[in-house]
């Protein structure tokens, strides 16, 4: 049992304790408050001046798969030698080792849960997982959540790799459409098919890996993972989620302004960045810090993300600094880095706010969250002290 | 309520009213002519000395699709990976927002409908859309007609590029007809499975996009919208449409002239551009005179920009230079507004100022075919969007 007592606790989701403290018991939070009994014999961290949040939740990165500082030879997330790769899977190429300078440099930001995504070159680029970013001999042993959606790319990317690049499909936008559709009409007939099997083996069609796992996001289990920047291209996947009735998550949401009340009509939440790089494309020319608000006034669930490849997720807080300078709420600046992408992907019973039976994933820090200048003094996973002992 | 009163009012359809007044509500039209009497509060617009008439509608183009000025980043209508593409949807390429050049200067010029169309590179290219240009926040928004048209190419594009460019079919007239007829039958034949298996879904084949695409082209339901520029060309077409049974629009027709009888036999709509380009060896002829030579023939005639291929802001000063090439000039007038609103099978929406149609309309400062005349006004469903 663990007690970090004094510190100025931001539970996220049930308001700010000063002075409180955050009981830990065998990795999970067994109590949180301000006048909380810690039992004798108990190890006790002193977080008195401090901020004590839950870890932050990156919802969109491509850290240990594309290698920080490695070049070819650690640069895993994009297969861009054919554009529907549906079986693939993030899990398959990640680096799970304490030196990986992305995930080490997650770690010291107090980032503890991340969505590792493949690439965008791919129409359809595989299937994403949620880790805990704490350093462990396998990746199978960081697993939160497995697979965590399945991520496709719109707009310029994969018209650059494939029609530009390959002379594939697809050179436009509607060759985009045309290939989700296709694929996803095949997994509705290979579904068709297994179902007119069940009572017949021999009719049993092979099983098919790309067509599994298109499945798992027309049952619900998970959803799309669509990088769009642009209005029109987020446009077209929730024209294509409705006329097959899957879920989908809205991946960079650069142009989130442009469209913002049709995605709060629509439902769909969205993951907002990378924001801290030079607008270098044209799809990516509307980029501007005053987009969160706009997602914000809306009403349309959001969080912020890195889309860091190495160490520049260390920037996450940052990330969510800008736009409140821009006008969003300091408070939903926070949630966005912590419950919002948590239950966006569907790991909020475990992580993202200071609550009862959550996961003791933690974040001891000088100040305030959003001020560049507050140090990381703490951070804990599952209750252990990884980073500053 | 609007009322628009004290303009010359180009009906279109039902005639000139020479100081007339049109009433506007819910975004419809609800009474036009010389004594319309206007409702306590209703706001009115003082169209004296102008000219009223209703928006344009642009049969053939790509805005919004092939977006201004930004090059490769924005060119979605043409998916040259594959000569046959029918499950391509041109609404799956289109930025709708207000800042997309072509769609505003469609806006601006008064065209209130236009056809955008996939591109000319694939034999089978994909379904086309109607759409108002009222800017709008997804395309979704904007749609009067999807799919309102399967686009299939004739001639040297395909040609130029998959035989000359990729070394695949078609490298010749023969290969596009071939590539046409085979989907056609592909898709009759998928037609008669679906057909056979309707009392026992164990025999249903495996849905399939492409061939679904094709069936309401089969049904009659949806026409093959033709790019050819030569008369073989078109004459290909109409014999595999004639084979299949299928419905064509005839677009661009640089040859129109010399099949004009033939087409106007067989009833094929023609829109005709863009007649201030020509460039290549198949659109040698193209002339504002085909336009009178179809149309002396009895066939239906739009007059299209091809935008982005030429301004579609010129539209007024195309159907000018139509005029000035021997087409009346009702007809020219009727070749920008209903007949093209007719082609595209949304004629009880656009077209014309009539009782019940959309509140479409264009404020000019004079005559529609003068090229010094100003456009004041641009309403969409009743309202005011240029001046913005």
């Amino acid at each position: 049992m663990l007690a970090i007592k004094g510190g100025k606790i931001l539970t996220v989701t049930k308001g700010i304790i000063e002075d409180g403290t955050v009981l830990v018991d065998d990795g999970k939070i067994v109590d949180v408050g301000k006048t909380v009994a810690i039992p004798g014999g108990v190890e006790v961290i002193d977080a008195t001046g401090k901020v004590v949040m839950p870890g932050l939740v990156e919802a969109h990165c491509h850290i240990g798969i594309i290698e920080a500082r490695i070049g070819w030879a650690g640069s895993d997330g994009n297969e861009a030698t054919d554009p529907i790769t549906p079986h693939l899977r993030a899990i398959d190429a990640i680096k799970a080792n304490a030196e990986e300078a992305g995930l080490r440099a997650a770690l010291e930001t107090g980032i503890t849960t991340a969505q590792i995504l493949p690439g965008s070159a791919n129409v359809v680029g595989g299937t994403g997982v949620v880790v805990k970013t704490a350093p462990k001999t396998t990746v199978d042993e960081m697993v939160l959540r497995n697979p965590s959606g399945l991520k496709t790319a719109f707009g310029e990317n994969p018209r650059r790799v494939y029609g530009q690049g390959q002379k594939r499909m697809p050179a436009t936008r509607m060759g985009v459409a045309a290939l989700l559709r296709e694929w996803f009409v095949k997994a509705q007939n290979y579904m068709k098919k297994k179902e007119r099997a069940k009572d017949d083996p021999s009719k049993m069609p092979d099983k098919d890996l790309k067509l599994e796992t298109f499945q798992l996001v027309l049952e619900g289990k998970i959803p799309l993972r669509s990088h769009a920047h642009r209005a029109d291209d987020i446009a077209t996947a929730i024209r294509i989620s409705e006329e097959f009735g899957f879920k989908l998550s809205w991946e960079h949401a650069t142009e989130g302004h442009r469209i913002a009340n049709w995605i709060a009509a629509k439902g769909v939440p969205a993951t907002w960045g990378p924001s801290l790089m030079g607008r270098g494309k044209w799809e990516m020319r509307d980029l501007n810090y005053e987009t969160p608000k706009a997602l914000y006034k809306a009403g349309v669930k959001f969080a912020i993300q890195t889309d860091a490849t190495g160490t520049g997720i260390k920037n996450l807080p940052l990330c969510a600094a800008m736009p409140v300078k821009y006008g969003l709420p300091w408070e939903v600046a926070i949630k966005a880095i912590t419950i919002n992408p948590a239950e966006i992907l569907g790991v909020a019973d475990r992580v993202g706010s200071i609550e009862k039976s959550k996961d003791a994933d933690l974040r001891i820090l000088s100040g305030d969250p959003l001020d560049p200048m507050t140090e990381v003094e703490m951070v804990l996973v599952d209750g252990e002290v990884l980073i500053g002992r | 309520m609007l009322a628009i009163k004290g303009g010359k009012i180009l009906t279109i359809t039902k005639g000139t009213i020479e100081k007339g007044t049109i009433l506007i509500e819910d975004g419809k039209i609800v009474d036009v002519g010389p004594n319309v009497k206007i409702p306590e509060g209703a706001e009115v617009i003082d169209a004296t000395g102008k000219v009223v008439m209703p928006g344009l509608v642009e049969a053939q183009c790509a805005i919004g699709i092939t977006e201004e000025s930004i090059g490769w980043a924005g060119s979605d209508s043409n998916e040259t990976t594959n000569p046959a593409t029918p499950q391509m949807y041109a609404l799956d390429g289109i930025k709708a927002n207000a800042d997309e050049g072509g769609l505003r200067a469609a806006l601006e010029t008064g065209v209130t409908t236009a056809q955008i169309l996939p591109g000319s590179g694939n034999v089978i290219a994909g379904n086309a859309v109607v759409v108002k240009t009222a800017p709008k926040d997804v395309a979704d928004q904007m749609v009067l007609k999807n799919p309102s048209g399967m686009k299939v190419t004739f001639g040297d594009s395909p040609r130029r590029t998959y035989g000359q460019s990729q070394r695949k079919a078609p490298s010749t007239r023969m290969g596009v007809a071939g590539i046409l007829r085979e989907w056609l039958v592909k898709t009759q034949n998928y037609m008669k499975k679906k057909e056979r298996a309707k009392d026992d879904p164990s025999k249903m084949p495996d849905r399939d996009l492409n061939l679904e695409a094709l069936e309401p082209v089969l049904r009659g339901e949806l026409p093959l919208l033709a790019h050819a520029h030569r008369a073989d060309d078109i004459t290909s077409v109409i014999r595999i449409a004639e084979e299949f049974g299928v419905n064509v629009v005839w677009h661009h027709a640089a040859e129109g002239h010399r099949v004009a009888e033939l087409i106007a036999e067989k009833e094929i709509p023609t829109v005709h551009g863009p007649a201030m380009r020509s460039g290549s060896w198949e659109t040698r002829e193209m002339s504002f005179k085909t336009a009178k030579v179809l149309h002396d023939a009895g066939v239906k005639i739009a007059i299209t920009s091809n935008a982005t291929s030429q301004a579609i802001r010129l539209i007024p000063l195309i159907a000018a230079l139509y005029v000035k090439n021997g087409l009346p000039r009702d007809v020219a007038l009727k070749a920008i507004t209903i007949d093209p609103a007719e082609i595209l099978g949304v004629a009880d929406r656009v077209g014309s100022i009539e009782k019940g149609k959309d509140a479409d309309l264009r404020v000019l400062s004079g005559d529609p075919l003068d090229i010094k005349t100003k456009v004041e006004m641009v309403l969409i469903e009743g309202k005011v969007l240029y001046p913005s």
